[in-house]
C-alpha cells in the first residue's frame, strides 16, 4: 500500500478530484436527462402548492353510511382489498339499565368492509339503541403528524398545500409511520411495499377536480375546499361559518386539520 | 511545512471534495424545494390520472339535465354515485353507462336506525315489493310524479 502513495500518485489523484468537480455540470446534466426518460406521467402544469391549502370537513349529521365514498375511494386509488385510504365507522350507543343512573350505556363501533355496500342492520336491537350515527374516517392531514417525524428515510412530508404525502421511491416500507398514526390511517401496500394513505386525491385536487370521495358522497357529508382561494359560496367556508367544529383527538397535539362537526363524545 | 502534515492537509482536502462529490450526486436535484424532501415526489403523485369524470365533465354535454337537477331534491347528488364511473363514456361516447336501478335506491334510502332523520327512508318490504322505484318516482326529481 504504502508504496502506492508517492508524491506522482497524490497528484493524480487530486487532479481527477479536481477535474471531477469541474465535470460535474455536465454529470447533473446526464443526471437530469436520465431521469427525464424514466419519468412518469407529469403533475398539471402551473400549478404551485404554496397558493393553496386544501381542508377536508366533515359533517357527522349528514353522513348516512352509503359506503358510496369508499369504493369511489378504492377505485380512485386502486386501494388493495383489504385496505382503506378512508371507511365509515358505525356507532351504536344503547341505552342504560333502568336506574343505573348513567346517561348512556355501551358503545359498539363496528365498520364491516369498511362500509363498502352499505351497512347491514344492527345486531343489537332497534329497542335498545339510545343513539346511532356513522362516522367517516380519512387521514386527518395533521400539521405536526407524527408520521412524518418517525420516518426514518424522510419519505413522509407535510406538503405546502396541506396534505401530508408519501414519497414511494423513498419509503423503504419500515412501517414506523403506521405505528405512529395515532388514527389507524396507513396502511403497508401489499403491492408496493410501501407505507400508504390518503393523499386528498392529490392527483385531482391539482388539476381542480374534487377528491373523489367528496365527488360521489350523495348527502353532502364531505365538503373540500382551498382556504387560500375561496370560491364564490364556498361550501366549505358555509360549513365552518355554521357549525361548531372541531378536530379527532386534539389532545394529542398532532393538530388534526381535518375538522368533524356534530361529533360525539364517543368518536376518537 | 513538513511532508507528513501537507499529505494529512492534502489528505483531509480529498475527503472533504469526495464527501461533497459524493453528497451532490447522491441527492435528487428537487430535494429541498420545498422542504426537506425530495419535491418531485409532488409531481409524481399529483402525475396519476383521476378515475372519476366529476359533474363537472358531465356537464358539458348534458348540461340540461345537470341543470334540471340542480333544481331538485337530488341536487347534491353527483352524476356518478348513481350512473357509475364515466371514464369510458367519456372518451367514446357510444359506451352507454348501466342504467341505475333498485340497489342505488335502497343504498341511500333504506331504514336503518344508524341514519340522520333528515334523509326520506322506507322499508322496501314494506313500501312497495317491486323493486321498480322508477315506476313512482323521478330519479333526477324526486319531487315530480311520472
Amino acid at each position: 500500500m504504502s508504496e502506492n502513495v508517492t508524491r506522482r500518485n497524490v497528484l493524480k489523484n487530486l487532479a481527477g478530484i479536481v477535474g471531477g468537480i469541474l465535470a460535474l455540470p455536465a454529470a447533473r446534466t446526464c443526471q437530469a436527462a436520465v431521469r427525464n426518460v424514466f419519468a412518469t406521467a407529469q403533475a398539471p402544469k402551473g400549478y404551485d402548492p404554496f397558493k393553496h391549502k386544501w381542508l377536508m370537513a366533515l359533517d357527522v349529521d349528514r353522513c348516512i353510511g352509503c359506503g358510496f365514498c369508499v369504493e369511489a375511494c378504492k377505485a380512485e386509488n386502486s386501494v388493495p382489498q383489504d385496505n382503506f385510504r378512508t371507511w365509515i365507522e358505525r356507532y351504536v350507543v344503547t341505552r342504560p339499565k333502568p336506574g343505573s343512573g348513567e346517561s348512556r350505556g355501551d358503545t359498539f363501533v363496528d365498520s364491516p368492509d369498511g362500509g363498502i355496500g352499505g351497512f347491514k342492520p344492527s345486531l343489537i336491537p332497534k329497542e335498545d339503541v339510545l343513539k346511532s350515527f356513522f362516522v367517516p374516517k380519512l387521514c386527518n392531514q395533521c400539521e405536526n403528524s407524527p408520521c412524518s417525524q418517525v420516518c426514518p428515510v424522510g419519505a413522509t412530508f407535510e406538503s405546502p398545500d396541506g396534505v401530508v404525502l408519501v414519497d414511494k421511491n423513498y419509503c423503504i416500507g419500515c412501517g414506523f409511520c403506521i405505528q405512529a398514526c395515532p388514527y389507524g390511517c396507513r396502511f403497508l401496500n401489499p403491492e408496493t411495499h410501501t407505507a400508504d394513505k390518503c393523499t386528498l386525491c392529490y392527483h385531482r385536487i391539482t388539476r381542480g377536480l374534487r377528491p373523489a370521495c367528496v365527488e360521489i358522497c350523495p348527502s353532502q357529508a364531505r365538503i373540500f375546499g382551498d382556504l387560500k382561494n375561496p370560491i364564490a359560496d364556498d361550501p366549505l367556508q358555509r360549513f365552518i361559518e355554521n357549525n361548531k367544529t372541531q378536530g379527532l383527538k386534539a389532545h394529542l397535539g398532532t393538530k388534526p386539520r381535518v375538522r368533524y362537526a356534530n361529533l360525539d363524545e364517543e368518536v376518537r | 511545512m513538513p511532508p507528513q502534515i501537507t499529505r494529512l492537509v492534502l489528505l483531509t482536502i480529498a475527503i472533504i471534495c469526495a464527501y461533497f462529490t459524493a453528497r451532490y450526486l447522491l441527492t435528487p436535484q428537487s430535494f429541498g424545494q420545498y422542504g426537506h424532501y425530495r419535491g418531485a415526489a409532488l409531481q409524481e403523485i399529483a402525475g396519476r390520472e383521476p378515475f372519476w369524470a366529476g359533474r363537472k365533465t358531465c356537464d358539458t354535454c348534458h348540461g340540461e339535465i345537470v341543470q334540471k337537477l340542480a333544481k331538485a331534491e337530488h341536487k347534491g347528488l353527483s352524476c356518478e354515485t348513481c350512473h357509475g364511473p364515466a371514464k369510458a363514456h367519456v372518451d367514446n361516447p357510444e359506451v352507454k353507462l348501466p342504467k341505475p336501478g333498485y340497489g342505488q335506491c335502497v343504498r341511500c334510502h333504506e331504514a336503518s336506525p344508524s341514519r340522520p332523520a333528515w334523509i326520506h327512508q322506507v322499508t322496501p318490504a314494506k313500501h312497495y315489493t317491486g323493486q321498480v322505484c322508477t315506476e313512482c318516482h323521478v330519479p333526477h326529481q324526486p319531487n315530480e310524479v311520472p
